[in-house]
């Protein structure tokens, strides 16, 4: 069964090291495979690697008490990923708790099986409850009598209306050994889309850790849903190397989702907590000292200038800060961020983090047309055709005149996003630095799926992480989308005659009056 | 010591024999549960056990007068003469001729089976009529899955994508009690098709459409795989046949043509 367990029941004051349930975990056979490979790491971002030694500890310190390592799964509660395990609440009368013998009987919602032996016991509510989950495990349960035996210390007593979930994480695990099994090699440990099999492949394998997902069936601004999500692993991307996985099974291809999730939200909240600590990387440090150098330069010229005019008064600059120096103060000045705002700033992500992914899964956050699919006649695709060629969407610059994937744009060169710095070769880039080709449209090949309203969220909402503008409320009307969707879709059985263009792709005039 | 090695040799080949003979009741015989689900698969089958009683009885005999000269003369009296066949003409002759006449047997009797699997497709019957399988699906093999094209319910296979065309993945439908014609083809490197249980194997080769001919006796589904190591993902290209009758193969088209070409809009009263 699927547990979300919302943290309402939970002080706010309570630091969030103490929200998290350490799953310990033996190295499990599926892992190890033949022989011993290396041991599995989650690796971290090169942003992180950057941050002065401190900094860089403070981070992976949260990072391993809010996630653990790969082999020992840490499940932060307060993310919405189904970490799975069986709810059960107390239901016996005060004589049938006996805190000596640590038996309850219990009513139990979902999988009875998840109760085996061994399994483990986390008390939701009660004055067991904040109790670390991996003391108390299963000990044996009566399926007749409805009794649960924990192994454990037996006080303090749980009383009767206590929640406990049982066997929690175990979706989770489940998920990680699907992972490992069929994804880790493009995808890498950690999600960071760096397997040992993605130097290999073009296009690279998605880099999880942006919490940015291509494909979605969400508004611009959402993440991407669970359902879009068991798409993908369901029917793959063609025209990619992510296959389809539709044999996997309903319940492995659920946790697998709900890893992938957990495994996109540590790298996101690693990204954001980065960007929080971006004063305190070593280059900023280097470049302080290169700024106080510089001005000191400066300064002496000044003073020098001065002193030979006979200025006795001039007052003489003080020395650059040393590079030494420097660190220190970084160095004092991150222990006095920890101790005062790093928490809050930890907090604030995850309950952002946390938000985004509850609200992806949203109705609210579906896009669904608000019209049925304008009827798919050469009316409407020539309507499409004029709204692909418009300015209002510009559709051509990008996909080409003949929507072969190959307009101007992609001859330009083009910033890097937030810098004035070009890309070092010459096309579109999406946000993880790869260059990517605008869509062939000809080819029928559709990667978020080739249902119409697949193609319809696609210009609704664009593509996430790329270019692809959302054209969806504000620049079309629902109806125009439908338009660009008959045309677009019209396109792989269509051979129309080429127009003569330049290697550029940018139109030579034919039907210019010759000059005289 | 050679004692040993003959007592070794008939022994190797008795258990060699009993494994075989009780292989089928240990799961270790063809997959599933035994047998063909076509009706080529059964003749398949038969051809198989044909060869397997001939090479059977080759391979007891050879063992047996393996153990039984490796007996004799490690029991050889000193003074004993030993026995000098080298060059005999008669037996030269007589182990050309058997085994060439075997083959040549196993060669013309096969024919047919052959011709039923890879060649009456594409030929008249004695009636001037083809009798070659209705196309059903045009199917993809590429790194590591297999793409399925089928033309919308009523219509025929076209060679160049339809906009009524249907598409799945990993999931080959078929209908079930009748030949059928399945357009092989790979978008990158040769796979292979194989389904265990209908006995089909043929590779998919680059820039060729090979017509694969085949039926599926029961409504079931069945595994299928990629039998030539593709990459590095061959191991992932597990797929399955679902045969269905053609009822039912039909209403799963509807549905399948439904789900492709829904266009996301819900009235308010059905929306969830």
């Amino acid at each position: 069964m699927m547990f979300r367990h919302s943290s309402n029941h939970r002080s706010v004051t309570t630091a969030p090291w103490q929200l998290v349930c350490g799953l310990a975990l033996g190295i499990a056979s599926g892992l190890a495979g033949c022989g011993t490979g290396p041991k599995a790491e989650f690796s971290y971002r090169e942003a992180t690697q950057k941050l002065i030694p401190v900094a860089r500890k403070a981070i992976k310190d949260t990072l391993e008490d809010g996630f653990g390592t790969p082999h020992n799964l840490v499940a932060w509660e307060r993310f919405p990923v189904a970490y799975g395990g069986a709810k059960a609440s107390v239901v016996a009368a005060a004589e049938g708790v006996q805190p000596a013998s640590k038996t309850i009987s219990v009513s139990v919602e979902g999988d009875v099986s998840k109760l085996a032996s061994g399994a483990s016991v986390l008390w939701l509510t009660g004055t067991r409850a904040g109790e670390k989950a991996a003391a108390d495990t299963v000990d044996t349960y009566d399926t007749k009598t409805k009794t649960l035996t924990w192994s454990g210390s037996a006080e303090p007593a749980p009383g009767v209306g206590d929640v406990l979930i049982v066997g929690f994480g175990h979706a989770l695990q489940k998920g990680r050994a699907v992972y490992m099994k069929n994804c880790m090699h493009c995808h890498g440990v950690s999600g960071d889309g760096n397997g040992s099999t993605a130097q290999f492949l073009n296009p690279r394998p998605r880099d999880y850790r942006l919490g940015v997902f291509k494909f979605t069936s969400t508004l611009s601004a959402e993440k991407v849903s669970r359902d879009d999500l068991h798409r993908v692993v369901k029917y793959g991307i063609p025209g990619t190397y992510m296959p389809s996985f539709l044999l996997l099974g309903e319940e492995e291809t659920k946790s697998v989702v709900e890893y992938v999730r957990w495994l996109a939200m540590r790298g996101e909240f690693e990204k954001r907590t980065d960007d929080d600590l971006g004063d305190f990387t070593e280059d900023s440090i280097v470049d302080t000292v290169k700024k106080s150098k510089t001005a000191f330069d400066a300064a002496k010229v000044a003073y020098d200038a001065t002193l030979k005019a006979g200025d006795k008064d001039a007052v003489k600059p003080d020395a650059p800060i040393k590079l030494t120096d420097a660190r220190k103060i970084a160095t004092e000045a991150f222990a006095k961020f920890q101790a005062s705002d790093l928490d809050q700033a930890v907090e604030d992500t995850a309950s952002f983090l946390a938000e985004a992914w509850t609200r992806a899964d949203d109705e609210a956050s579906r896009i669904a047309p608000t019209v049925p699919r304008v009827a798919d006649d050469a009316a409407s695709r020539e309507r499409g055709r004029l709204l692909y060629m418009s300015d209002k969407t510009k559709c051509y610059t990008c996909h080409g005149l003949l929507g072969k994937g190959n307009g101007a744009a992609t001859e330009d060169f083009w910033k890097k996003p937030g810098t004035e710095e070009l890309y070092p070769r010459r096309g579109l880039h999406d946000a993880w630095g790869n260059p990517l080709q605008p869509r062939n449209l000809t080819l029928g090949q559709y990667r978020g799926g080739r249902r119409p309203v697949d193609v319809f969220r696609r210009l609704y909402a664009g593509i996430k992480g790329t270019p692809m503008p959302g054209f969806g409320k504000t620049a079309l009307k629902d109806e125009e989308i439908w338009d660009i969707v008959n045309f677009v879709m019209s396109l792989q059985y269509q051979s129309p005659q080429p127009a003569k263009t330049n290697a550029g792709g940018h139109v030579v005039a034919t039907d210019m009056p010759e000059a005289k | 010591m050679g004692k040993l090695w003959s007592l070794f040799f008939v022994f190797s080949a008795v258990i060699a024999v009993a494994l075989c003979w009780f292989a089928p009741d240990w799961n270790w015989w063809f997959p599933g549960d035994g047998k063909a689900h076509s009706t080529l698969g059964g003749k398949i089958d038969d051809l198989f056990h044909l060869i397997l009683i001939i090479v059977a009885v080759t391979f007891i005999g050879t063992q047996a007068a393996l153990g039984y000269v490796l007996w004799r003369g490690a029991t050889i009296k000193p003074e004993e003469k030993a026995l000098f066949s080298h060059g005999s003409h008669s037996l030269e002759v007589i182990w050309t001729i058997v085994p060439s006449a075997v083959l040549l047997f196993i060669a013309l009797y096969q024919l047919d089976v052959w011709a039923q699997f890879r060649i009456k497709g594409a030929i008249r019957d004695s009636h001037g009529k083809m009798v070659r399988p209705e196309p059903v699906a045009e199917l993809t093999a590429r790194q590591f899955e297999w793409r399925i094209r089928y033309p919308a319910k009523g219509k025929p296979l076209q060679p160049q994508p339809q906009p009524d065309d249907i598409y799945s993945v990993n999931e080959l439908h078929i209908p079930s009690g009748r030949p059928v014609e399945v357009t092989l083809r790979t978008d990158d490197v040769q796979h292979a098709i194989f389904i265990p249980e209908l006995r089909i194997k043929q590779d998919a080769v680059a820039s060729l459409k090979i017509p694969v001919w085949f039926d599926a006796l029961e409504n079931r589904d069945y595994e299928m795989l990629c039998a030539e190591l593709c990459g590095w993902g061959h191991y992932k290209m597990k797929a399955k046949v679902v045969a269905r009758s053609d009822a039912d193969f039909d209403a799963w088209k509807e549905q399948a043509s439904a789900e492709q070409f829904d266009d996301g809009f819900r009235k308010p009263a059905e929306a969830k």
